[in-house]
């Protein structure tokens, strides 16, 4: 799959360099393809691999088909392999660099010099800190806000709720917590009886709620920043059912539990940090190129569902594992890019053109 | 009266011819330097077919500036190594000592030198805490640096919370000229250091201690003493590989050099150093460094399928160990 687009276009450009070695300039000059590559770092869990997909997927739909040869690079948490890869894309002279970055800081020294190059720099997810880069991100802040309004709405402002939080010691841990706290400020009436991590893994936030739970009173109400299907699963174990409502992250597994899963349904409101950041980094970096959009950062929305816009076969996958991301897509009338099941799952293109919207400028 | 020196040598027989002497005792050395060699063809191929141009200075000095924290740090392991030991803590000191240079090294010249000299003193301290452990406290190496490891790795969090800090653009340019391989200098100056050190009391007593630690002690060497040297040493130069991370990244990152410890321990290999002591040299862990390098270098022109790198750099890595000691044992037989 990868090697064969590789080899393909490897092949196509020897081919043209050996027919053009005796020519000046370049032959393609006229209709050049902008070249456009991922340096990712990380590739071991299934959101980055749901995000790799993506980038791949779309690379065959239009317009990128016939406008963007794109290319894609894995370094693991390892800096100076991820930077060696990147003076790897100054020495092919890309047109523009997307990075999920290994270290915040780690690469500003490598990106600064492919700026000084003339290459573009996009920088999504785990954004970097060279200012020279455009960041493509969202707002964490909102995220645990968001969350936590929910609750509010649904607990008319009264009740005992949990806060299941990240990773500690994160940028985006603090923000979405943060959040969450902004909105119980102004709500004296909740109370947040307890706050544990659930390290955004499933079955770790299972485990520590099923080891919190029988300490607990009474709880009407979950805050949870991931890993939210097993929270709601060491509920059904400890009998705590009905399920309070929820508010939580995109695993599928909780989507599940939104439409009706294992004879129970909750009452919730999924939000995710979209695996489709790639896209609109690809988007974003193809504007600036064909200079159709300025050089700026953006922050895109966060695509949510609640039990009144969640879709089977849409936005929640009966079939697929509980760990799959649902949020591979957004949805809605205003959504920033939808796109079918498949490319998430297996790179594979989807039928008809790919419409990434990014937000409008204010 | 004594007999003629000279005399005794010219009439012993000569065992081998001295080339090959020569051979036989830097084989290690000589086959990660042809490797290196091999590995820069290959690159420089795959990057011509592909470019339709020669690796320019970019290149070059991308490469050499990557590589230059590995290449410091795996001399630092070798040292260790040399002594039959192993310093897993290689990580947590580069982190500990990038974290401090990303703080602090903001100033004037004259702050910027101060401040790099306490900072490979930390490295060195870091380095002494375990000679001590290792050699006082006569435990084992690998697991000694395993716990310092992790001490060193959360100091650097709380040195370092959050990804920042800066380091003078002055700095980078001085330590890894990004126009040009300047760093090479600095290297030339590691090894004439490294060569130095082989040829004095200190570098025969790290050979001989991991050669055969009780028959240097029956020699008269303080191994208690070479020890605690050794990994000081080391630490000192850990802490030079992490100013010049700070330098290559121009910020500050207190866990950018977890990946150092196992990479080190490649280079060192790669480099033909024994792992079971008393035999190797920093030059060969220096071309182990930069073959490291080479590898991703090789992979990423290759276009192969990402998600299988970390298998052919595995492959590559085995490859090239067993070659090595296939071709090295073949050597030595012969000889």
């Amino acid at each position: 799959m990868v090697g064969m687009l590789n080899r393909r276009s490897l092949l196509a450009a020897s081919g043209i360099g050996l027919l053009a070695a005796g020519l000046p300039g370049r032959p393609f000059a006229a209709e050049r393809k902008l070249k456009i590559a991922l340096s990712n770092s990380y590739i071991g869990n299934k959101w980055r691999i749901e995000m790799e997909n993506l980038f791949k997927a779309a690379l065959q739909m239009e317009p990128y088909k016939s406008q963007v040869e794109g290319s894609w690079f894995n370094s693991g948490n390892d800096v100076s392999q991820q930077s060696q890869q990147i003076s790897g894309l100054i020495g092919e002279r890309v047109d523009a660099i997307i990075v999920n970055a290994a270290s915040p800081t780690g690469l500003n020294g490598i990106l600064h010099q492919a700026t000084e190059r003339g290459i573009l720099v996009v920088s999504f997810d785990n954004v970097v800190t060279a200012p020279t880069a455009i960041k493509v991100d969202t707002d964490q802040f909102q995220f645990g806000k968001k969350l936590a309004d929910f609750l509010v709405e649904k607990l008319n402002g009264k009740g005992n709720v949990i806060m299941v939080t990240g990773v500690a010691g994160t940028f985006v841990d603090k923000e979405r917590n943060a959040g969450a706290d902004s909105v119980w400020k102004q709500h004296p009436g909740i109370k947040v009886v307890n706050r544990y991590t659930g390290m955004w893994d499933s079955s770790v936030a299972e485990r520590n709620t099923a080891a919190i739970l029988p300490s607990l009173p009474k709880i009407d109400g979950i805050w949870c920043q991931g890993g939210t299907d097993g929270v709601l699963k060491a509920f059904i174990a400890a009998k705590r059912t009905p399920l309070p409502p929820t508010a939580g992250e995109a695993e599928n597994g909780f989507r599940k539990f939104m439409t009706g899963y294992m004879s129970q349904k909750v009452d919730g409101l999924s939000i995710g940090q979209p695996p489709y950041l790639v896209l609109v980094s690809l988007e974003l970096a193809r504007r600036i190129l064909q200079k159709s959009h300025p050089r700026k950062d953006i922050t895109i929305p966060f695509p949510f569902v609640t039990n009144s816009t969640v879709k089977v076969g849409e936005t929640v996958f009966p079939n697929l594992p509980d760990s799959f991301f649902a949020d591979f897509t957004d949805s809605g009338a205003d959504a920033t890019v939808k796109i079918c099941v498949d490319a998430a799952l297996t790179g594979k293109a989807c039928e008809g053109k790919l419409d990434v919207r990014l937000p409008s400028q204010a | 009266m004594p007999p003629d020196a000279a005399a005794t040598l010219a009439a012993r027989p000569q065992r081998r011819p001295r080339a090959a002497h020569v051979l036989g005792q830097n084989i290690g050395l000589v086959l990660a330097a042809a490797i290196l060699l091999a590995s820069a063809v290959v690159f420089t191929l795959m990057f011509v077919i592909q470019q339709q141009r020669l690796p320019g200075s970019f290149e070059i000095t991308s490469t050499v500036n990557n590589t230059m924290p590995l290449a410091v740090a795996a001399i630092g392991q070798t040292v260790v190594v040399l002594t039959r030991g192993i310093d897993l803590s290689v990580g947590g000191v580069i982190d500990l000592t990038n974290a401090l240079a990303a703080i602090f090294l903001a100033g004037s010249p004259l702050h910027m030198i101060v401040v790099s000299i306490l900072v490979v003193l930390v490295g060195a301290g870091a380095g002494l805490v375990n000679g001590l452990l290792v050699g006082l406290g006569r435990l084992q190496p690998i697991v000694v640096t395993l716990a310092t490891l992790s001490i060193f790795q959360g100091l650097a969090i709380r040195v370092l919370p959050q990804p920042g800090g800066s380091v003078p653009a002055g700095y980078t340019n001085l330590l890894v000229n990004p126009d040009a391989p300047t760093a090479l200098i600095f290297l030339a100056v590691a090894i004439l250091g490294w060569m130095a050190l082989r040829r004095s009391r200190l570098g025969v007593e790290l050979f001989a201690v991991g050669n055969d630690e009780a028959a240097a002690v029956a020699l008269g060497v303080n191994a208690l003493r070479t020890k605690i040297v050794a990994y000081s040493i080391a630490g000192a130069l850990y802490a030079v590989a992490g100013l010049f991370l700070a330098a290559n990244a121009t910020s500050g990152d207190a866990t950018t050099g977890n990946s150092y410890t196992l990479t080190s321990i490649v280079a060192v290999v790669l480099g033909g150093v024994s792992l079971f002591g008393g035999r190797g040299s920093a030059i060969g862990a220096i071309c182990g460094a930069f073959i490291t390098t080479m590898i991703v270098n090789i992979l990423f022109y290759a276009h192969i399928n990402p998600l299988y790198q970390a298998f052919y750099e595995g492959l590559f890595l085995v490859v090239a160990v067993v070659l090595g000691s296939l071709i090295g044992n073949l050597l030595r037989r012969r000889g």
